[in-house]
């Protein structure tokens, strides 16, 4: 699947979402403790010098962006991590990469024959 | 999947290049409106018009004009130190005329030197819906390269 049909078919809100939750290093955090194993909301509360309300807040962002999953057991409620959206974020980011990449490939051609000329 | 190490990645895209010639050249090369118009150029891009103030506060203009549409970009000098070290703001579409950052760092390998582009602060301006033109632009660029016709 190329990029653009990527871009085309994943919703910008959704991708804006994404870039929301990351930009905060709590709940970036919290996802890179949710992708060693799952875990209850009452254990990352507790891993977080910050209260169990805040923390809460942060899942929830989390959960809209499509990142983090919650399975609800009787009392338990336990979250995993859902790393499709990342994908997503991350290849749109990528694009970026490919600008530069193309520029510092033309900015060898360009300098690299100048100096040939000169001898 | 490595979550922490995709967060970080998105945080900021790290370009490497090392070059057969000075840091002087290619230095020049970015602050020269001849030279970015021949090598600041995609694809799709049939002509890059450059026009810039080189000195720290300076503004710049890159406008690339493809066939149907024009891709400008645009932005201030915040570091100049020949040859070592470039530093720009990037507004353009593809940021939502959102300021973005660019450093661009030249180091000496041996006879050759290793170009860095950092392009920082691009989460927060990230706004895909806008930017159509650009991203379309950029997966031609994409398809160009994976068929080997700008290497």
């Amino acid at each position: 699947m190329s990029i653009f049909t990527l871009m085309g078919e994943y919703s910008s809100m959704q991708l804006n979402g994404v870039f929301n939750a990351l930009g905060d290093p709590t709940r970036r955090a919290i996802l890179a403790r949710l992708s060693g194993r799952e875990a209850r909301v009452t254990e990352i509360a507790g891993e977080f010098p910050i209260s169990l309300n805040s923390v809460s807040k942060h899942i929830r962002m989390l959960e809209r962006a499509g990142l983090v999953r919650r399975c609800i057991s009787g009392r338990e409620h336990l979250l995993s991590l859902n790393a499709a959206p990342l994908a997503e974020a991350q290849a749109w980011i990528e694009k970026y990469r490919s600008f530069w990449e193309d520029r510092l490939a033309k900015l060898d051609t360009y300098v690299t024959s100048r100096k040939g000329k000169r001898k | 999947m490595n979550t922490a190490s995709v967060a970080v990645a998105i945080d900021a895209v790290v370009v490497r290049r090392t070059i057969a010639a000075s840091a002087e050249d290619l230095f020049d090369a970015w602050l020269d409106p001849q030279a970015l118009g021949a090598w600041m150029r995609p694809g799709e891009i049939h002509s890059t018009v450059a026009t810039l103030d080189a000195r720290v506060g300076g503004r710049y203009e890159i406008v690339m004009h493809g066939a149907t549409e024009q891709y400008p970009h645009s932005g201030v000098y915040r570091v100049i130190d020949r040859p070592r070290r470039l530093v720009f703001t990037w507004i353009s579409r593809g940021t939502e005329q959102q300021e973005s950052l660019v450093t661009v760092d030249f180091l000496a390998r041996g006879q050759r030197t290793e170009v860095v582009v950092t392009h920082e602060k691009l989460p927060e301006s990230a706004r895909p819906s806008h930017t159509n033109g650009w991203t379309s632009g950029l997966s031609r660029l994409d398809e160009a390269v994976l068929q080997g016709t700008l290497k």
